[in-house]
């Protein structure tokens, strides 16, 4: 390649106006964070240097456990169902069919909806007074489950939601992986006489691999970090039983005021992320070692 | 595509149950906004038989500000996703192709970045841009959203993707590395600005967090905060009928978009898992 | 492509051109308020007199002053209640409203960090002395001595009664509900009205409705004479005072004589539906429980009476706030200041219409005004101002405090905390916050 400082002013002059972004409002505000997570400050500048007592605090604050335990709740109970069934859908419609592009239409539909309108159409579907679960359950004769309001049944009911919202995007990674796999290989199966099961733990599901992997290590991320529907329908309630971590940080950050607090409690978040995803990645490359 | 063509019994029953169950809320949203508010606040059941009415939908046109916050939203989104467009695009060819010192730190220096959640941020970008007295306005909404490593990844691979060969021809006709850029090469990664413009523009017209503490004002209301906003006051008591109205007349434009360009979208969403 | 940057430009072009102002110059003033967004049916309405509620009131009296002023700008912003995030966000942002509806138990949270301005100045041009406010508005908008806000109204809890299912159960006398005196006999009565009419005495909003909780706690405890505050870092829940309260709403949840997992726009639907004796809630629903009694063919026609918290323990006494007007510290034009003044004038000259609401005057030319008595139910719920107390001055983040302590009472009446552990815990969280004040 021609080398050169024309190519070097050029190289610059391309990725510099993003890098000067990125380093303005990503990087910046990310040490500003860890600053501010060591001192004890309002929103309306106040601060005082305090060390590590935001996160001493953090861990002797029986609120941010449970609010740690409802975030694994609620990662566990979306992700696992979610890849299950995206999976399943992905290779039940994975066909050249009219019908089938239009049930992948149908799939696909909730996400493209934001957060509010989801959590607005899915408290009247949940609400035991008025939504359309109760009416439902009333005439068969039941009493209606109180989703929003029972400890129970709170993060169910958040993980039901999001698991409906967020149906299409897993599904379509699904299919474009599952459009990868040559036809050959399922040939030389058919040629074998390898039954339907066979094929799809012997073929479908290792070529999946990657797509697999990528899709819970995505979802995870996402889901550790999920917040709108806490705050709306459910309040975090009752009692901050459906209460994620990031719910909390806003609470205590614009609630309570308490900013520096808040900003430790999102460091934690960080470095959960952090760890989960490196030790998703790292297991896979055990596993794919193991395999070799 | 599988060469099996027909799907089974069991599995075509469970999908349709699926898909029943995908409809089923949107339809009840519907329902609930055709009726009158009176009737509702009696009992929601009533949603099941008709009268059924065009009530809340006229006051929409009369009184509600959701046309405002769809029109924010939009300007946002699609500034937004203009925006990560360009530089990532720009920045995309300038690490694909360019040689320049600490090109390498500096590519894996911004992959850092996908790991870095909002919460991270969030706080201290607040009061940054109160500094810069950048909340309540569009550039405040957009800016946060330029900040795409995603996308820099993306359309690097993407870039690296497209042979050489193509280049040196271009250049050999004596093209500048900027021509070569706009006229040669960005053409060809169409499909990739599809798919990334796609994301952008979803994952921007989604964003709760950010414009919530950051359009406090309601003339710069996006339509995630008009509509939480709605929702937290009284007005599913005396009002469900019209709140719901709101909701399927904010849901309307996204939904019909998606209709009309579903092949579009899915190509793109799909484009993106190849990579 | 092309076709979408064109549009891309074009609404650039419409979002910089909508910046524009046109028109002769006005004073342009920020207000922000809760009490929600009825533009759907009052639009530009300026008809004061035939709004109902608060939206409805709210709406067309600030349409109202836009009529009469046509030289001044008023940029509303609806927030959802309490507004206090969307408060808080706006002024670590530096750009706060000019005016600010705001509970007098918040005043001292804003006030006490200096973001609020004391409007002794203003108040005294608009025409409005000390003096003309009543002793419950005074107290609440007086912080270190200054006016910080104008006193709008006083709100309380009250007991929402349905008339015609207490005449069922047999507590109708004279025309008049029988209401306890005594804890022992509300579960008395309760259990009588159950057995009676098959449905719950109370109706409670229990779900994301922790003012509900607090406000039954904090009003009972005073009446004992319990301490909620020792000092300004250090609450005290746990004490007998606190878990006799608490046990009694527990009490009731376990016998479910209350409905239950209902949130607040489930509990008012439940109580005009006629499911219930009574709905605890606020002064603020007199008016449409009122225009509900009054439509025929309802379950609630003509069978609605509302009264002050009965008596249960120790002395009368109602734990009371109220809203007012404040004013974030800002830089403002003579002329932004000048039209806050005539807007504050005008809302105080239209106290009474805002009584319509439910809520009690804030001002005491309209409290002794015959038009006030005699409004529906004012005479009832008199006794309300007298017996209405408020906590200590030195108390702050009364908001926040709120949330916490509504969590924990709420946790400790469904059972899901033992009451004992849940009221420890609430003065643990509270103590926290309170610690965190510099």
């Amino acid at each position: 390649m021609t080398g050169g400082r024309r190519d070097r002013l050029a190289g610059f002059a391309f990725v510099g106006p993003f890098l000067a972004l990125y380093a303005f409002l990503l990087i910046y505000p990310l040490f500003m964070g860890i600053g501010l997570s060591f001192h004890r400050a309002d929103l309306f500048g106040a601060r005082r240097f305090v060390g590590f007592e935001n996160y001493a605090r953090a861990f002797a604050d029986p609120i941010a456990w449970q609010a740690l335990w409802n975030t694994f709740k609620l990662t566990v109970l979306i992700v696992l169902p979610l890849t299950a069934i995206t999976l399943a859908l992905a290779l039940a419609l994975n066909r050249a069919t009219r019908g089938a592009a239009i049930f992948r239409g149908i799939f696909f539909a909730s996400s493209v909806l934001s957060v509010t309108i989801v959590t607005l159409i899915w408290r009247f579907i949940l609400t035991p007074d008025a939504g359309l679960v109760a009416k439902i359950v009333t005439t068969l004769g039941g009493t209606p489950p109180p989703f929003l309001s029972d400890p129970n049944l709170t993060i169910p009911a958040l993980a039901i939601t999001t698991i409906w919202w967020s149906v299409g995007f897993p599904m379509m990674l699904f299919l474009a992986g599952l459009q990868q796999i040559p036809a050959d290989m399922y040939e030389a199966a058919a040629l074998d006489n390898a039954g339907p099961w066979t094929r799809l733990f012997k073929i479908t599901l290792p070529s999946l691999r990657r797509t697999l992997i990528l899709v819970i290590m995505l979802q995870t991320a996402a889901q550790l970090q999920l917040f709108g529907q806490a705050q709306l329908l459910t309040a975090g309630g009752p009692s901050g039983a459906s209460r994620p971590v990031v719910l909390l940080i806003f609470e205590v950050a614009f609630g309570r005021w308490e900013l520096g607090y808040a900003a430790a409690l999102a460091e934690l978040l960080f470095l959960l992320v952090l760890s989960v995803t490196f030790i998703q990645y790292w297991a896979v490359g055990r596993a794919a070692k193991e395999e070799r | 595509m599988n060469p099996r063509a027909r799907l089974s019994p069991a599995a075509l029953v469970a999908v349709t149950i699926g898909a029943a169950i995908m409809l089923a809320p949107l339809l009840w949203t519907i329902l609930l906004s055709l009726k009158a508010n009176s009737e509702l606040m009696r009992d929601t059941a009533s949603a099941f038989s008709g009268p059924y009415t065009l009530e809340n939908y006229r006051a929409i046109l009369v009184g509600s500000s959701v046309t405002h916050w769809l029109l924010n939203s939009l300007i946002v989104s699609l500034g937004t996703t203009a925006g990560v467009l360009i530089l990532c695009s720009l920045a995309g060819y300038g690490f694909a192709r360019l040689d320049f010192p600490f090109r390498r730190s500096l590519f894996v220096f911004v992959l850092l970045g996908l790991a870095i959640p909002e919460q991270a941020v969030i706080l201290p970008r607040h009061q940054l841009f109160a500094w810069l007295h950048l909340h309540n306005s569009y550039p405040g909404l957009i800016l946060p959203g330029l900040v795409a490593p995603f996308g820099v990844f993306f359309m690097t691979q993407y870039f690296r993707a497209i042979p050489v060969e193509l280049d040196e021809a271009a250049m050999l006709d004596g093209a500048s590395r900027f021509t070569l850029f706009w006229k040669v090469l960005l053409p060809l990664t169409r499909p990739a600005q599809a798919t990334l413009g796609v994301f952008t523009f979803l994952g921007s017209w989604n964003d709760y967090w950010w414009p919530l503490i950051s359009a406090t004002r309601s003339a710069r209301f996006t339509l995630t905060v008009g509509l939480a906003s709605a929702q937290m006051n009284y007005a599913q008591t005396s009002g469900l009928g019209f709140l719901m109205a709101q909701a399927v007349f904010a849901s309307l434009p996204i939904l019909i978009v998606y209709i009309i360009f579903q092949k579009q979208i899915v190509a793109a969403m799909a484009g993106a898992a190849v990579r | 492509m092309k076709r979408l940057r064109g549009l891309v430009a074009g609404l650039v072009l419409a979002a910089l051109a909508g910046g524009c102002g046109t028109g002769p110059k006005k004073t342009e003033i920020t207000l922000q308020r809760f009490f929600g967004e009825c533009g759907a049916v009052y639009g530009h309405s300026i008809d004061v007199g035939a709004a109902e509620g608060e939206c409805g009131i709210v709406t067309t009296l600030i349409n109202r002053f836009q009529a009469e002023n046509p030289d001044i700008q008023v940029d509303v912003n609806v927030v959802a209640w309490p507004g206090y995030p969307q408060l808080t966000a706006q002024i670590a942002a530096g750009d706060p409203p000019d005016l600010v509806t705001m509970h007098q138990s918040v005043i001292s949270d804003y006030q006490g960090r200096g973001l609020l301005e004391p409007m002794d100045g203003v108040l005294g041009e608009a025409g409005i002395g000390p003096e003309a406010i009543t002793p419950a508005g005074l107290r609440g908008v007086t912080k270190a001595g200054h006016l910080y806000g104008m006193a709008w109204d006083t709100i309380g809890g009250l007991f929402h009664v349905n008339t015609r299912l207490f005449a069922q159960a047999g507590l109708l006398k004279d025309g008049k509900p029988i209401l306890p005196t005594s804890a022992d006999e509300l579960l008395v009565q309760a259990r009588q009205f159950k057995t009676r009419t098959g449905k719950p005495y109370l109706v409670q909003s229990e779900v994301s409705d922790a003012a509900s909780f607090v406000r039954n706690f904090y009003g009972y405890v005073m009446a004992q004479g319990g301490v909620l505050f020792a000092d300004r870092r250090h609450s005290r829940f746990a004490t007998p005072e606190g878990a006799r309260v608490v046990q009694l709403f527990r009490t009731i949840e376990q016998e479910k004589l209350t409905t239950l997992n209902q949130d607040t726009p489930a509990a008012i639907a439940s109580f005009m539906n006629g499911e219930g004796g009574i709905y605890p809630t606020g002064t603020w629903m007199i008016g449409a429980f009122d225009q509900e009694a009054k439509t025929t063919g309802r379950p609630l026609s003509g069978a609605y009476a509302v009264f002050p918290y009965p008596h249960l323990w120790g002395r009368d006494a109602a734990f009371v706030d109220g809203h007012a007007w404040v004013m974030p510290k800002r830089v403002r034009t003579a002329a932004e200041r000048a039209a806050v003044v005539r807007f504050l004038k005008f809302m105080a000259a239209h106290n009474f219409d805002w009584t319509r609401t439910g809520h009690l005057p804030a001002f005491r030319a309209v409290y002794a005004s015959p038009e006030f008595r005699a409004l529906p139910h004012r005479s009832d719920i008199a006794p309300l101002a007298a017996i209405g107390v408020q906590l200590p001055g030195y108390v702050q983040r009364q908001s926040a405090i709120q949330g916490l302590l509504g969590e924990e009472l709420t946790s400790a009446v469904t059972g899901t905390k033992p009451v004992e552990r849940a009221l420890r815990d609430g003065e643990r969280r509270v103590d926290e916050l309170l610690d965190q004040i510099p």
